[in-house]
């Protein structure tokens, strides 16, 4: 399933601050977890990317239960979309032919294994900043589903 | 017993949140509310659509945790995490929150911040963020 180019642009805005989203992870006994999340990127169309600085619980969710949702949060602009699908962990390390749901991961980390040097978070307000952009992997979703979260139709299968 | 500051309300009422639910089993759903309304130490309330009550009334009956990630701005600048149980009276949700946790990410993610005493929860807030809430 391939993300418009409407939500490719909504989730990966160049300077002007970027998007931010939140993700959702849950225990596999049912205990979400709700995360603000800076640095994320579309990748190939149809997978979602977001750096991860040291997540924790959410790791240890996706360790045991491989899935998620991402939710816009800023700037929306009528751009109420909720995306859900298979999520993992990608980080250095791995099998070097490992792959998830079709993306390999040394492909995935060569290109954003390094977001410090690839988007440098200069246009982030200093005080909500980073010290230093330390980057263990990246949070990795294949879109299986996008549903609006706008109040008057939410849960509304959009793709 | 968990109390949330001015400045944590400030943001939740000011902007709502992003409602983490899910099945027992562990399937994720999110919805979003704008707003919020914090009573006492730590109720949270939000009036949902009928649209948004019919997405998550199965999973809250079946498995009444969930996780709030304060909405729009808040999703950075708030970098807050309530987690806690909820229950449904008609299309209100009300969320009592347990636990609270610091978002920001780095060295703090996932620190735990209502298991310290209040003054230094507050003391925390104001030496991490110079607001107290979202702009006007």
């Amino acid at each position: 399933m391939k993300l418009t180019d409407e939500m490719k642009d909504a989730l990966m805005i160049i300077g002007a601050g970027g998007a931010v989203v939140h993700l959702t992870t849950c225990s596999a006994d049912g205990k979400p977890n709700t995360v603000g999340e800076r640095f994320v990127a579309v990748w190939k169309d149809e997978y979602i990317l977001i750096a991860d600085m040291f997540a924790q619980k959410t790791r240890l969710n996706l360790m045991e239960n491989p899935i998620g949702v991402i939710t816009i949060a800023h700037p929306v602009k009528g751009r109420t979309w909720a995306f859900r699908g298979p999520t993992t962990m990608l980080q250095e390390g791995l099998p070097p032919d490992f792959e998830f749901h079709g993306a390999k991961a040394k492909d995935v980390l060569d290109e954003w294994g390094n977001w410090a040097e690839k988007e440098p978070p200069s246009e982030v307000p200093p005080d909500i900043r980073p010290p230093r952009l330390v980057q263990r992997g990246v949070m990795f979703m294949k879109v299986d589903e996008v549903y609006s979260y706008d109040a008057s139709e939410a849960g509304k299968r959009i793709l | 017993m968990t109390k949330l500051t001015p400045r944590m309300r400030n943001w939740l009422e000011g902007l709502g949140a992003h409602i983490g639910t899910a099945t027992k089993k562990g399937f994720p759903t999110t919805i979003v509310v704008e707003s919020a309304k914090v009573e006492g130490d730590n109720i949270v309330k939000f009036q949902l659509s009928e649209a948004q009550v019919a997405q998550v009334k199965q999973n809250i009956s079946e498995n009444p945790q969930v996780a709030l990630g304060p909405g729009g701005l808040g999703s950075i600048r708030a970098a807050y995490q309530f987690k806690g149980v909820a229950r449904l009276e008609s299309t209100t949700l009300i969320v009592e929150v347990k636990e609270i946790y610091c978002t920001k990410p780095g060295p703090e993610a996932a620190l735990r911040l209502d298991t310290l005493p209040y003054e230094n929860i507050v003391k925390f807030e104001s030496t991490r963020w110079r607001d107290t809430g979202p702009p006007k």
